[in-house]
């Protein structure tokens, strides 16, 4: 047992400080999404990209023949961690690539799609940007009934459908995509297969949808008659479900990361309250104090996991456990910190430079999306049912 | 980072479990709720022959010579078994401040007692407002040539009329901050002048009130130095809310599982109750909050057995253990129906706890405060790189 960071994580912690203080600027904090809804966020964390890819840390635990530098778990939690915590950008979700289609491809990809696909994304490149076409306007949780087809003609597959929520999806250059290759199969999630589609293909439309306090997260991506090449079928055919479900565990392993991005905004919400005098009262210390246990218990749990693949056990609802725990640690932070900034907190974040703001409207950002957060990568209450099912042994409950 | 246990700790963790299931079956628990001695005198017996009273004493004092990863692990399984005993009073509230501040003749004399005859020792603190706090200190210690005379009342003795010993705090000094002029005395339990009545707990737990009339203590008898026993305090404080964590995350993890194997067991409806979501999904909240415990009383007790420890952490633990042991004993007891709001059924013995566990250690409001004093002395990492 032990609960430190050893000496090699500890030095790699103190490298990537260095790393920030030379290239972000003071006092940032990174918000979801942000990266994705403006072109400046979408430049600044394509030039950290590339930063950190140089440093190698981009994809630190590839394989040095991909780009990265063959770390530790360990190494990677601190990198997530500190990521997270000084708000890179260029980790998360725009750049997707990383974090689930890269290593999806090291496990179910051909030789040659590795050679293709990883470099441009261990590069930090645009070439290497993705998003995750899953979703469907009929098929959302219960993502396996999905009816977007792709039907095959001589080396090429024919695509006809629509996806929606495809986050990044009017940035991205390539798109990893779930649809169906054969209708006849006896369940719904046979019969399925992953395609690696250049979002340039000729028949495919991307539509921005705005969100409820107008940024633009995500897309709705039409395909009609969208012809794509036979070598970028992953896996094989009708076996998508399996190469899904490998992407999700690494999609909703993310529990590191926020709570990492929680503790930097509870330390700013701390430096407020005692810099606007309000640590006197006996309501916020006991919501700050109550916060402080609930953050420490989620980077313990976050720990889990990564503590028990290091002895060869795989808990693979954890990743669900702690997805759905994060939903709760994100809605009691928001509630908390808006209620702490009080009248404030009204203000719009789509203003945060304007003199009223507080904190950069990062309060008032996670306010509204922490509720998107909580139904992106499947739903809270989806993660209840994995958790029940596969980590409880209970009988499918729906 | 590393969550797992050596060899040895797991086979510490093997036979305290399954000497505790042997010797402590529900049964004898149920029993004990109805015996005013609250523990079983034999088994207590077999315990000091194991060795497990001097888990942490130094084999010099005839103890066993472990530490606080052992202690933990043997803690958490006496709570996962639920063994009404003065152990925790007896070791963790008073073994370690004998350790800690006993002068040799002290530990000599006293530690052996415990690690070799099971002396039953107790901390008499608590009066009236009973918060763990120094003003709550009024029991007076006149100085007489030497000596002293004791003289006021405690409240909530663990053990009280099976006690041994007790350490007892009072006031030496009534000037100025109240935490300066708190003094620890050792008492014989049989000393003139005590006198004692049972408070009825609902834990049955054999708590009482002590009352002290002009009970005479020899300056020997004075735990660590006079005037300074706050300190003490405070440290026995920062063990028991860590340790009384660690054992209420091991009963939190026994009722989870008396839970969820009812869920998957019972019918309704002509399906296990465990398929229904609402029942599944507060299944799921409860095992995150009983997974969250674990690791956040594992954390507070490696960090003490480190050196490393801070009180923020530990207040943590309690904190948590407070809450999460209420949660998952109501919401077990609903998730059983009926039938788990009977005697007949084992969580509602650990049910009947909970109010004495969230007071051994430190309730909530108090660690919270704790926490909230740290977070503002705190300086973020942020602040590190970027001074303002
Ligand atoms: C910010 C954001 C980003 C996203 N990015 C992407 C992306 O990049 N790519 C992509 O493919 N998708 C993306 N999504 C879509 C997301 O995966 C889906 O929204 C999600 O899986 C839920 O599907 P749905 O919206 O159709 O809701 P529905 O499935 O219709 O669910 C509606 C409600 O019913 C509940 N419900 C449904 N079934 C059950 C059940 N069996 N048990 C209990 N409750 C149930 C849900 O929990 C929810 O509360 C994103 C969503 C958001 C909000």
């Amino acid at each position: 047992m032990n609960f430190l960071f050893g000496e090699k994580e500890e030095r790699l912690r103190s490298e990537i400080r260095e790393f920030v203080k030379e290239n972000m600027p003071p006092d940032y904090i990174g918000n979801m999404f942000v990266e994705e809804e403006s072109d400046e966020g979408w430049d600044f964390a394509m030039s950290m990209a590339r930063k950190m890819a140089q440093k190698k840390w981009l994809v630190m635990s590839w394989p040095e023949e991909y780009g990265g530098m063959g770390a530790s778990t360990w190494e990677r939690v601190v990198l997530a961690e500190e990521a997270a915590y000084w708000g890179i950008p260029g980790l998360s979700m725009g750049i997707s690539g990383t974090a689930w289609v890269g290593p999806t491809l090291m496990i179910s990809g051909t030789k040659d799609q590795q050679d293709r696909f990883l470099p441009p994304i261990a590069a930090g490149e645009p070439d290497g940007v993705w998003c995750t076409g899953y979703s469907e306007p009929d098929a959302g949780s219960d993502l396996a009934s999905l009816q977007t087809r792709a039907v095959r003609d001589g080396n090429e597959y024919i695509i006809n459908g629509q996806k929606v929520w495809t986050s990044c999806a009017h940035l991205a250059r390539w798109m990893w995509l779930i649809c169906r290759t054969n209708s006849d199969a006896k369940k719904k999630h046979q019969g399925l297969s992953i395609f690696m589609v250049d979002m340039r293909s000729e028949g495919l439309t991307v539509n921005p949808l705005r969100n409820l306090v107008g940024g633009h997260v995500f897309n709705e991506v039409f395909f009609k008659d969208v012809r794509v090449p036979a070598e970028n079928l992953v896996g094989r055919e009708n076996e998508g479900w399996h190469q899904l479900m490998t992407a999700l565990g690494f999609e909703r392993g993310i529990a590191i990361s926020f709570t990492a991005s929680v503790r930097r905004k509870f330390d700013a919400l701390v430096e407020y309250v005692k810099d606007a005098g309000l640590m006197s009262r006996p309501r916020v210390r006991a919501q700050l104090a109550d916060l402080a246990v609930d953050i420490e218990t989620a980077r313990l749990l976050a720990y889990e996991p990564v503590c028990l693949a290091e002895e060869g056990i795989m808990n693979v609802h954890a990743a669900s456990r702690d997805k759905a725990n994060i939903d709760h640690l994100h809605e009691k932070l928001a509630r908390v910190g808006t209620e702490i900034l009080g009248a404030y907190s009204q203000l719009d974040y789509l203003h945060k430079d304007s003199k009223w703001t507080k904190l950069g409207g990062t309060f008032e950002h996670l306010y509204y999306y922490n509720v998107g957060m909580a139904i992106a990568a499947g739903t809270t209450y989806v993660q209840k049912n994995i958790v029940g099912q596969f980590g409880l042994q209970l009988p499918r409950s729906y | 980072m590393d969550y797992t246990f050596t060899k040895d700790q797991e086979m510490i963790r093997k036979s305290a479990r399954e000497f505790f299931i042997k010797e402590c079956p529900k049964d004898r628990v149920r029993e004990l709720k109805d015996d005013p001695q609250a523990y079983d005198p034999l088994m207590w017996k077999k315990m000091v022959d194991l060795g497990f009273l001097g888990l942490i004493i130094p084999e010099m004092y005839g103890g066993m010579q472990g530490d606080l990863i052992e202690l933990m692990i043997f803690t958490e399984e006496l709570g996962r078994n639920l063994v009404p005993c003065p152990f925790f009073g007896t070791v963790v509230e008073c073994t370690v401040p004998l350790l800690k501040f006993g002068t040799d003749p002290q530990k000599q004399k006293y530690l052996t007692g415990i690690a070799e005859k099971g002396a039953i020792w107790s901390l008499a603190q608590a009066e009236q407002v009973a918060d763990f706090e120094a003003e709550d200190i009024n029991l007076t210690a006149e100085a007489d040539n030497g000596n002293f005379v004791l003289n006021g009342t405690k409240l909530f003795v663990p053990y009280a009329a099976e006690a041994d010993f007790f350490i007892v705090a009072a006031r030496t000094n009534k000037i100025g901050d109240p935490r300066e002029g708190v003094t620890l005395f050792i008492v014989e339990a049989g000393a003139e002048g005590i006198g004692i009545e049972a408070m009825p707990t609902t834990a049955r737990d054999c708590r009482g009130e002590v009352r002290f009339d002009g009970v005479r203590v020899t300056g020997d008898n004075v735990l660590g130095e006079q005037d300074q026993g706050w300190t003490i305090l405070d440290t026995v404080l920062q063990h028991a809310a860590v340790f009384k964590a660690v054992e209420m995350s091991g009963g939190a993890q026994a009722v989870f599982d008396l839970t969820v194997n009812y869920a998957r067991e019972r019918k309704q409806f002509n399906k296990s109750i465990g398929s229904f979501q609402a029942v599944q999904h507060k299944l799921v909240d409860l095992l995150t909050l009983v997974d969250g415990l674990k690791y956040l009383v594992y954390e507070a007790a490696w960090h003490m057995n480190n050196g490393t420890s801070s009180r923020g952490l530990n207040s943590m633990a309690k904190v948590k253990a407070n809450a999460v042991y209420h949660e998952v004993c109501h919401h077990g007891i609903v998730l059983h129906g009926a039938i788990g709001w009977t005697e007949e059924m084992d969580i509602g013995l650990y049910h009947i706890k909970t109010k004495a566990a969230q007071f051994d250690g430190g309730l909530s409001t108090l660690h919270l405060e704790r926490i909230a004093a740290e977070l503002e002395a705190y300086v973020p990492e942020y602040r590190k790189l970027y001074p303002g």
